[in-house]
């Protein structure tokens, strides 16, 4: 690969990796309270078509964002509802509530756009403001605000997971609910702000997807982003830093495999190259080390007093 | 459920009744939900509903595609079925629908010169290979080194998308098609009608009732049977009682694959003779919900499995007669999926209300 390449290569890494690590920072709010999140894919879905929509019904992105963010806050109200309050199978709500999202966001699509395509809205692909920085400004006004966005909300998780009061409860209600609840502490309240956090950040991903890499929704735009950002969460020690370089890794592969179709260097089938990225989530998925720091009640339901009979 | 209260008369009973009761609670309220975003969309979900029956059950011809689309599902749900009788969930039929398709497209198209009674075992047999081969790494990955078994299973669902669009653009093509398809099988690997033209449902429909039935069987009278269904029940309970744990569930993930392939390849074997890119609008995850609502019981899988084809075949009519598109179906299935999912609050809400009035009483 020749040497000016390499900066587009870098580009591109990041612009792939930007929602694998943003949905993956909400995924370890969620599971740090003990709650496994497979609808993080339908978070994101949801978070997709809000945010196209809010830009096409108000011309403004930012606008667009925010829907986005609130459709992911209302996904995660479902799961939360679900999972937390009424001690239902994760896995299971996780996989309906992809499901659902999926045919909500289609359904809608249809029925406002006429087709699974949306119309190109307005988008936040660039930062204009950052051209002015001498040398890298350049480089750095290629990217979608969001992205800065996503990299001061994981610099912001790490504090309040790490280093705040709430942080350690959090954790302390992943590990061990009973133990928290004995100390007196709402474990219920916990555990729906990390599932709600989770759907927020998802929703931001989602926009992200839609309106920070391209301008408009289409059906399957998602297709299996939201399972990278669980296994990126699971891989990264469910710790921000973790999560980065984990999302790192697997755009890495995405960005190849999407050069090596555009190149054709190798003459093969853009189809088998397709598989390249979800192969190499697979592989991480599978030779991972260190699952000690898995939370330890997650995917146990913990219900109230007042549901048992 | 265990020690519920109130209704000293017949508790039997009364649970029965809440069984049956459970499922029919979550499809009305799914139904409900859905009715909520067709009422945002200002049609008539009653209209949608009666044009969906119609479309499902109206006529002699509507009835039979009712049954063809339930096939695939039947066997999707066998495969979740089976797996959560090995205390784990496949939930990877969609990719194995689709790899057991390929199988049999193989064998159907490639091996020439057999009779129709040896060539269709064949190509089922090459179904449940490629159902079995694709749901080993994910087996062997989740029994010996505890691997998240959903996570591998979905992102292979992506995996099996791509492999069967380079199956069919690609690897297998047809040279003279319309449609992108693969090549077609032998004219001796194709089903035979029951009942033939205009309504042309195969025999594929008696492998589904074999199948129900084989599974009831096995789960409720052979040892072997019995020993999954108590590693379903306590994984621990059942070690401790020297039940090989991880043999059961890897036979049963193994068996999951083989059903599901098997269902994929009844769809070429019985219907398209080829394969297309899109042969399945999702009967694999059809499946889960099926599994879930009939409380892992084979012959009642059967039932879910016509009334979840009736859906996919009667949402057709709706999106023509009422102008619904048909991705409501996945709205039902979703919140139906959300609402299995929170069952114990339905039951626990089912209970609390008897106990009540006992009270009173």
């Amino acid at each position: 690969m020749p040497e000016w390449a390499v900066v587009p290569l870098i580009l591109s890494v990041i612009r792939l990796s930007a929602p694998m690590f943003i949905a993956g920072t909400g995924n370890m709010y969620c599971e740090r309270v003990g709650v496994l999140n497979l609808g993080a894919e339908g978070m994101m879905v949801s978070g997709a078509f809000a945010a196209v929509l809010g830009s096409y019904l108000t011309g403004s992105p930012w606008i667009g964002v925010l829907f986005g963010m609130l459709a992911g806050l209302l996904a995660g109200a479902i799961h939360a509802l679900v999972c937390v309050e009424f001690g239902g199978m994760h896995a299971i709500s996780g996989l309906g509530l992809t499901m659902l999202c999926n045919g909500i966001a289609r359904f809608l699509c249809i029925s406002i756009f006429g087709s699974t395509y949306s119309p190109n809205v307005n988008a936040l692909q660039t930062s204009q403001i950052l051209v002015g920085i001498p040398v890298v400004g350049r480089f750095l006004s290629q990217f979608s605000p969001l992205i800065y966005l996503g990299i001061l909300l994981g610099l912001i998780s790490w504090f309040i997971v790490f280093r705040t009061p709430y942080g350690l409860r959090m954790r302390a209600v992943g590990d061990d609910p009973k133990t928290v609840e004995t100390a007196g502490i709402n474990v219920w309240r916990l555990r729906y702000s990390g599932v709600l956090i989770c759907g927020a950040l998802c929703g931001i991903a989602g926009s992200y997807m839609s309106l920070g890499q391209l301008d408009r929704f289409f059906d399957g735009m998602i297709s299996g982003k939201g399972m990278m950002a669980v296994i990126a969460v699971k891989m990264g020690k469910w710790s921000p830093g973790g999560i980065l370089g984990t999302a790192l890794l697997l755009g890495l592969f995405d960005a190849l495999q999407m050069r090596l179709q555009v190149n054709q260097t190798l003459g093969l089938s853009p189809e088998l190259l397709g598989m390249v990225p979800y192969l190499a989530g697979i592989v991480v998925l599978c030779f991972q080390k260190g699952r000690n720091a898995r939370p330890i009640a997650l995917d146990a339901a913990y219900l109230r007093n007042k549901y048992k009979f | 459920m265990k020690g519920t209260p109130g209704s000293a008369r017949n508790p039997h009973l009364r649970e029965t009744a809440v069984d049956i009761a459970v499922p029919f609670l979550l499809l009305l309220f799914s139904f409900l939900f859905s009715s909520i975003w067709i009422l945002m969309m200002g049609k008539n979900p009653l209209a949608a509903y009666a044009a969906l029956l119609d479309g499902a059950f109206g006529s002699s011809t509507a009835f039979v595609n009712t049954i063809k689309k339930s096939i695939p599902i039947a066997f999707a749900s066998f495969s979740i079925i089976v797996s959560m009788k090995g205390n784990t969930f496949n939930i990877g039929a969609e990719g194995q629908l689709a790899l057991g398709a390929m199988g049999a497209t193989l064998a159907g198209a490639l091996i020439p010169g057999l009779p129709p009674l040896l060539h269709i075992p064949v190509c089922l047999w090459a179904g449940a290979l490629f159902g079995m081969a694709y749901i080993a790494f994910p087996t062997v990955m989740h029994v010996r080194r505890g691997v998240d078994l959903l996570v591998i299973l979905l992102l292979l669902n992506n995996v099996a998308n791509y492999i069967l669009q380079y199956f069919v653009l690609d690897l297998f093509k047809s040279d003279n098609a319309l449609v992108p398809s693969s090549r077609s099988i032998l004219g001796s690997a194709e089903l035979p009608y029951l009942i033939g033209p205009p309504h042309r449902m195969t025999i594929a429909i008696l492998f589904v009732l074999v199948s129900a039935v084989v599974l009831q069987w096995y789960f409720s009278k052979t040892v072997a049977g019995y020993e999954m269904r108590a590693v379903g029940l306590n994984r621990e309970a059942a070690r401790y009682a020297g039940i090989p744990v991880r043999r059961y569930t890897g036979l049963a993930l193994f068996t999951s694959g083989a059903l599901a392939g098997i269902g994929g390849a009844l769809e070429v074997l019985g219907n398209y003779h080829c394969l297309y890119t899109d042969f399945s609008p999702g009967f694999g995850y059809d499946g889960i919900p099926v599994a879930l609502l009939c409380g892992s019981n084979p012959i009642l899988a059967v039932i879910g499995s016509i009334a979840f084809g009736a859906l996919r075949n009667g949402s057709l009519t709706m999106q023509a007669r009422v102008g619904i598109s048909n991705e409501i179906i996945s709205v039902v299935q979703g919140s139906l999926i959300l609402s299995v999912a929170s069952n114990y609050i339905v039951r626990y809400l089912l209970n609390r209300k008897k106990g009540k009035e006992k009270v009173h009483a």
